[in-house]
């Protein structure tokens, strides 16, 4: 009798921790999210886009196909085309997935024999969900993700312009296709939606605290930071969203406005003097109390929150967060700057863009269905109605000209794209920096810049010979070229000002 | 299908079972096997084979975007315990401090408070049900009730603490790992509390009334009586509750992913939440070769638990 109690409990036990355990194994529950390179994660943005959207989906196909230097039209399709592709992208806003169906109905006008599977699904945990599919062999074809050098490293994809017609390709503005290339010069992926961050400030505040233009140094943030938080009443001066959704952003920002950058060469060298200078600084802010309280742990949403709820002075903004505020709180009086920099002389915009990659499903009738869906989806009518919805930048010549004229309020982004810069996404080692920035950047509200900075450089160095950074391999089917030095280097690139169309002037003021 | 055998029906259409002895125990089972075989199929699907794949995926080079580039030998292992910035000594304290302090806690609440519902009250039926909705709201949502409402900005309860004077002003309770970990704590005790106090209940209702009025009659007190009859034989619903507890709040990942998640540092991780932040920055990979280090330690604090409590000692 004892013994078989002692049995029963015994495989209880075994077997309840197996059914525990095992279920940490699978794909469930919600891990973090590292969506946040994304060109919008921020949930209200995505409500706020549908406002935004309405204008110019309307308009767009009524303007025609603008002078986009001849987009791939493939009005005629091929019936005799018979093969199943899958997407995966994520979700922009609440319209996503009826706006990827209405492209696959126009598609299947088109190709009648072609099966597209769809799966759509949020920006919190995406990189699980993508993660998901390709270890359980069931790669989608077509991707819209943030990131795309882990997967070109490992040889599972097309170079976009393989499965894409020259003619369409080259609607895309050439500074932001170049943000797709890996940093061994082959053109992995193609952008499909751009984003510009660029400060954001209350006027009404400003005006409260005597402050009358809006700060350009790190020393005049620092003033009207502590001049807006001494107004008391729980406002807080300048916004710093280091929690774990945006600290690559916002520690970029600092960085670079110190002249810093995380590459030296094609190596991830996060701890250099200028970015531990640049650290120690948003330390001294955060000493200071000139940012909002518990800045370590903020996300750029708590941080507009706090902005619209007319609690804090400024932060650096993207147009899906200020789409979102003048509609949901129209009593925000409001103005964009330029990010400050330490000199005041240092452009410090940043531009954030995400991609279309294609995975090598080794079919050819699948290869050729999604080289016809991708000239299909940069068609000027079918891009613009999608690019339009989500609320954020386009990146076709003709669209950013349309969609420019459509959303008055988004013209300082248009502006600050031509000097903006970006993260170095084709990077193969940016996503391992990326992690360690939204892991541990936080910690520099509560020590200093180098200790900080050491512990992410030390978890960039370990995830880059770990085990899961799989080098491709022969058997992997390497068809990664020999790394070159000319990848894209972060530095600015300069959108043609004739692709834009807008007046020179700086006209940065919001509506007051 | 009729299912109104009659007995003698039964008996012919079964083979006599105590005909001879060891083929009468293989046939028993194998007639046992239809009504076995469902959930040993579940077992097999959705346990063994998962927790068959994990230790695979343990010893395999995954990369962060799921793609498997060959074996790894014990690399998964190694990066999974000397990842730099993660101080794994103090990972392991911290589950075990979770799981020992919440355990404990649960345990010792569950007891008064299925004492309390044993006795017959006005409106009991209506405080018992109350004591089951923590269990009836998912724990996603629970916790997240508790960050919102500790929230220094906008959070009720951290208002209605400076309101009653315990706090001069708002604390961001859930803005910094310690104070975190210690709501989580709190949350975890909070929703552990439904299942085992129903669980002590039930073994109440098996103390038989006579065994109690006769050491009554024989001069205990109210404490020899609780200790030396009540508890003793509460002892296997006590460890029922204690084992499945002990389980529960080791694997328990909702609370501290809502409350601690997108805290900077691994101060507050335990290693089940590790294993999580791994999956996501390192791969599934490491993420598995750490689940596989996680379900050994789960293993060593029960063996822990079982050979010091004896839970399932007759007396």
């Amino acid at each position: 009798m004892k013994k078989s109690i002692k049995l029963a409990a015994v495989t209880l036990v075994g077997g309840l921790a197996l059914v525990a355990c095992g279920s940490s194994s699978t794909p469930a529950a919600s891990s973090s999210s590292t969506s946040s390179s994304s060109v919008s994660s921020a949930p209200s943005s995505a409500t706020a886009a549908s406002g935004s959207s309405a204008a110019p989906s309307s308009a767009a196909p009524s303007s025609g196909a603008p002078s986009s230097g001849g987009g791939g039209s493939p009005a005629t399709g091929d019936a005799g085309l018979k093969s199943t592709i899958s997407i995966l992208a994520p979700s922009y806003t609440d319209s996503s997935k009826s706006d990827w169906e209405a492209i696959i109905k126009g598609y299947n006008a088109l190709y009648p024999g072609v099966t597209v599977k769809l799966q759509i699904a949020s920006w919190t945990g995406f990189t699980d969900v993508v993660q998901t599919r390709i270890q359980g062999n069931d790669t989608p074809d077509i991707l819209n993700d943030n990131n795309f050098a882990d997967s070109a490293k490992a040889g599972l994809l097309y170079p976009i312009t393989d499965v894409m017609s020259p003619s369409t390709f080259s609607t895309i503005v050439p500074s932001l296709a170049a943000n797709g290339k890996g940093s061994d010069g082959t053109q992995w992926a193609a952008p499909d939606i751009a984003s510009a961050r660029i400060m954001l400030y209350n006027t009404a505040l400003f005006s409260q605290a005597g402050i009358t233009a809006a700060p350009k140094t790190w020393d005049e943030l620092l003033a009207d930071s502590k001049k807006i938080a001494a107004l008391g009443n729980g406002i807080s001066g300048y916004g710093m969203p280091m929690g774990k959704e945006e600290a690559q952003v916002e520690s970029s920002l600092w960085i670079w406005g110190n002249k810093g950058d995380w590459l030296s060469g094609s190596n991830i060298k996060a701890n250099s003097d200028a970015n531990i200078e640049a650290f120690n600084e948003m330390k001294t802010f955060i000493d200071a109390k000139a940012t909002q309280p518990n800045p370590g742990s903020s996300n750029r949403q708590d941080v507009a929150d706090l902005f619209n709820q007319g609690k804090l002075g400024m932060y650096v903004t993207q147009p899906g967060l200020v789409a979102d505020m003048t509609k949901k709180f129209p009593n925000i009086k409001w103005a964009l700057a330029p990010v400050p920099s330490k000199d005041g002389a240092t452009p410090v915009a940043l531009g954030v863009t995400d991609f279309i990659l294609a995975f090598n499903n080794k079919d050819a009738t699948r290869k050729a269905a999604t080289k016809a869906f991708l000239d299909y989806f940069y068609t000027p009518d079918v891009y613009n109605k999608w690019s339009a919805a989500t609320g954020l930048l386009p990146v076709t010549t003709g669209a950013i000209t349309l969609q420019e004229a459509a959303t008055p309020a988004d013209k300082p982004f248009y502006e600050a794209l031509p000097t903006v810069r970006y993260l170095p996404q084709g990077n193969p080692k940016w996503s391992a920096l990326q992690d360690a920035l939204q892991a541990n950047g936080g910690s520099i509200a509560t020590s200093d810049g180098k200790t900080t900075l050491d512990a992410i450089q030390a978890q960039v160095d370990a995830a880059g010979l770990s085990p899961g950074a799989a080098r491709p391999t022969a058997a992997a089917g390497a068809i990664l070229r020999p790394r070159q030095q000319s990848g894209p280097s972060p530095a600015k690139r300069t959108i043609p000002r004739s692709a834009h169309r807008v007046p020179a002037s700086p006209s940065s003021k919001g509506r007051s | 299908m009729s299912t109104t055998q009659t007995p003698t029906d039964a008996a012919a259409a079964k083979p006599v079972p105590n005909a001879s002895r060891a083929p009468g125990r293989a046939r028993e089972l194998l007639s046992a096997l239809p009504w076995l075989g469902p959930s040993l199929i579940l077992i097999i699907a959705v346990v063994l084979y998962p927790a068959g794949y994990m230790i695979y995926t343990a010893f395999r080079k995954v990369n962060k975007v799921g793609f498997d580039a060959g074996k790894a030998g014990w690399a998964n292992f190694k990066l999974a315990l000397t990842f730099p910035g993660v101080d794994i000594g103090h990972i392991f304290v911290n589950t075990f401090i979770w799981v020992i302090g919440v355990v404990v806690c649960t345990v010792v609440l569950s007891l008064a408070l299925a004492q309390f519902l044993n006795k017959a009250f006005r409106g009991r039926k209506l405080v018992r049900l109350a004591v089951i909705v923590p269990w009836a709201a998912s724990v996603v949502m629970t916790t997240s009730v508790f960050k919102y409402g500790l929230n220094p900005d906008y959070g009720i309860i951290d208002k209605f603490l400076v309101d009653i004077g315990i706090l001069s002003k708002p604390y961001g309770f859930t803005q910094q790992q310690a104070p975190a970990f210690i709501v989580a704590m709190i949350v975890a005790i909070f929703v552990s509390l439904p299942f085992t106090t129903y669980t002590i209940l039930a073994g109440l209702q098996a103390v038989p009334g006579d065994v109690i009025e006769a050491a009554h009659v024989d001069g205990a007190g109210s404490t020899a009586r609780y200790f030396r009859i009540v508890l003793p034989i509460l002892r296997p619903a006590l460890a029922v509750a204690v084992l499945i507890n002990i389980i529960n709040v080791f694997n328990s990942l909702p609370i501290l992913q809502v409350l601690t998640g997108s805290l900077p540092g691994y101060a507050s991780d335990i290693t089940t939440t590790l294993i999580f932040k791994y999956k996501t920055t390192l791969g599934p990979g490491v993420a598995s070769a750490l689940s596989v280090v996680n379900f050994l330690v789960c293993l060593v604090i029960i063996a822990i638990y079982l050979i010091v409590v004896k839970p399932t000692k007759e007396r």
